[in-house]
């Protein structure tokens, strides 16, 4: 990741850096006097500014990849390396969530033949990155910061990359913080699978909303506009009035105006897992969720009160694949129709 | 597995004794040693046995043995199979099309095409025996994946009706093709401005024999028009109707003048090219694959 400064140096040691740089010479051509320059130069701090050769950059590839397949295999079983305890699930714990990825939609029927139609987010290799204590974090819980999809390590700058190399783990896209409580924190580097959810219990899905640029009043906050015909002088999509007149005289802070829409973090409450996919880490979830198809999304336990009792006993404090217990390649909601099975009345 | 199809001439001189024939010859197939053999010396038998002494030639079967089955037979990937061309992860269409396999080994969706007549079974809390037929023609067929439809359309009592269904609706109890043709447009959406005789279908129509192997028959039927004004301008380009009769209904001028909104670039356009050869190729194998009881006939 490069970043533009500013370098001001003096005329005196005007070594040009390169191709990179612009030099603005602020009309001193006359003067003597010892000129303030300004120039734009690259702050880098990632590996392909060290300007590797071809064979070097190769081999750092291939030794990256290497290294984190080895590092994932490591963590798939957690029991081996010392975990942390784990405890019962209690009424008022929380415990973590998943950093999920949107793959698209798709139709559901239930057994009743009512249509539902669900988002498929993948979990692609979610894994707990670090842990803040409660005096760390905000003196009240206890926080899991949780990465999403592994990337390479080569476009990111050097501290972003040490809180994975502490973990032992690849580096990730996303990393979030879920506010856990005391007994359902996990050690740094366990991995963390779509069977932390279970059918028919209800989650909160966060992510970025698909941005839309500047968008006018009535898209960006469902104003009515102004009729098409009947003596409208160009006036069809606009505010109109902007609030009351002579008394406040002046327009109240936070009036809905036309401005950029989108690409803000959103939370969609209480939607329903239907299913989940063991095999391929697939969460299928109710409704639609923010964000566009490929997006890194942030999934948790819902917060509704009236959602509470469908999360009772999950697995807590996640869904550990130690191995003995095998679980079946898909696990269906009740609710759910599955194609196999016979035919409903 | 092997099927034997006699020419039709020879259907009405022998049909009876071809259809004890074709009761010996099912049962024959469970034993696969000298299929053709078998078949031939059978056939020839049949023919001699009945009729005058002239001499009649054997007639030569087409025989699809085990070895030569997939060749012969028409290949065809139902296209809700086929992905759109997005920036989508290719897991989420293999864990779809899973689905589909897995709803396909339970209901037999049958290969139809737009202009084929179907009809369809639904499951209805409303109707007294649970079940809704219905006849049509299949005027469109959209959507991929699992939320793929087809629209059957048909007039009843002089109202035409047009239902869409979802193939694979848990409701949906079974899918009969009463004749297997294609027309010369995929969309016949034009059917709701032509006369009604040419979207009419008895609900008691008996299905038509068609072949497994070979062509589907395009049907060359240029349907006749009420007058306009249509529900969409068809005679336009965009539209690239062929099974219309437009010069019953439309002018020459009319028809040039609908020439204006022609699109001359557009199959040059590099942007919607969508090969989907090699894609369709890998997902025959899989679904052919995978659902093997249900394509045995």
């Amino acid at each position: 990741m490069t970043a533009l400064t500013c370098r001001f140096i003096k005329l005196a040691d005007g070594l040009l850096r390169g191709a990179q740089v612009t030099v603005c010479r602020v009309g001193a051509a006359l003067q003597r006097a010892p000129v303030i320059q300004c120039i734009r130069t690259h702050r880098t701090n990632t590996w392909w500014d060290e300007h590797l050769t071809e064979d070097n950059a190769s081999f750092l590839k291939k030794v990256v990849t290497e290294e984190y397949k080895q590092q994932t295999t490591d963590k798939l079983n957690p029991l081996k390396d010392e975990p942390w305890p784990r405890h019962e699930w209690a009424e008022g714990s929380r415990r973590v969530g998943l950093v999920a990825v949107k793959l698209g939609m798709m139709p559901v029927w239930t057994k009743s033949g009512e249509r539902h139609v669900v988002t498929m987010l993948q979990v692609q290799d979610c894994h707990v990155v670090k842990h803040l204590s409660k005096e760390e974090y905000n003196g009240r819980t206890a926080a899991l910061i949780v990465g999403g999809k592994n990337i390479s390590p080569f476009h990111r700058p050097e501290g972003y990359l040490e809180v994975f190399r502490n973990a032992g783990v690849p580096p990730k896209q996303k990393l979030t913080t879920f506010c856990v409580s005391d007994n359902a924190i996990i050690k740094p580097g366990t991995p963390l699978y779509a069977a932390h959810f279970c059918p028919g219990q209800y989650v909160d899905v966060t992510a970025k909303t698909i941005g839309k640029g500047f968008q006018g009043v009535m898209k960006r906050w469902g104003f009515k506009g102004q009729p098409a015909s009947h003596g409208q002088t160009k006036t069809h999509r606009r505010p109109g009035s902007l609030g009351p007149g002579g008394d406040p005289a002046k327009v109240f802070k936070g009036k809905k105006m036309p401005g950029r829409m989108g690409n803000i973090y959103d939370t969609n409450h209480g939607l329903k897992v239907w299913r989940v996919n063991t095999k391929y880490n697939i969460l299928y979830i109710n409704g639609s969720v923010p964000g566009h198809r490929n997006c890194l999304v942030k999934v948790r336990d819902s917060i509704l009160p009236t959602r509470l009792e469908n999360n009772k006993n999950p697995p807590f404090p996640t869904f550990f694949a130690d191995g003995d217990k095998e679980l079946p390649e898909d696990l269906f909601d009740e609710d759910m129709f599955q194609f196999g099975q016979p035919m409903p009345e | 597995m092997f099927l034997v199809h006699t020419p039709l001439s020879n259907m009405a001189a022998c049909t009876s004794r071809v259809r004890e024939m074709m009761g010996l010859l099912r049962i024959l197939r469970h034993f696969p040693q000298n299929e053709r053999l078998l078949s031939t010396s059978i056939l020839r038998h049949a023919a001699a046995s009945d009729g005058p002494p002239k001499f009649t030639p054997p007639t030569k079967p087409v025989i699809i043995d085990k070895t030569q089955k997939e060749a012969s037979l028409r290949r065809f990937l139902s296209p809700e199979f086929i992905p759109p061309r997005q920036r989508t992860n290719p897991v989420k269409f293999s864990v779809e099309r899973k689905d589909m396999i897995q709803r396909r080994k339970v209901l037999n969706i049958p290969e139809f095409y737009v202009g084929s007549i179907l009809a369809v079974a639904m499951t209805d809390p409303h109707v007294n025996g649970n079940l809704n037929r219905f006849v049509g023609i299949c005027i469109q067929r959209s959507g991929k994946g699992l939320g793929a439809t087809f629209i059957l359309r048909n007039v009843v009592d002089g109202q035409g009706v047009e239902i869409c269904y979802e193939l694979y609706n848990p409701r949906m109890r079974k899918i009969e093709v009463l004749k297997l043709e294609k027309r010369l447009d995929d969309n016949l959406m034009y059917l709701r401005d032509a006369l009604p005789e040419y979207s009419s279908f008895n609900f008691d129509m008996q299905p038509v024999h068609y072949e497994i192997t070979g062509d589907v028959p395009v049907s060359p039927l240029k349907v006749k028009m009420k007058p306009k004004p249509w529900s969409k301008r068809w005679e336009r380009p965009k539209f690239n109707i062929k099974g219309i009769r437009f010069d019953l209904c439309l002018t020459l001028e009319m028809m040039e003048h609908a020439q204006k909104w022609a699109e001359p670039w557009r199959p040059y356009d590099m942007l919607k090219e969508y090969d989907t050869f090699s894609l369709e190729e890998q997902i025959f194998k899989e679904v052919q694959g995978k659902s093997q009881n249900v394509n045995s006939p």
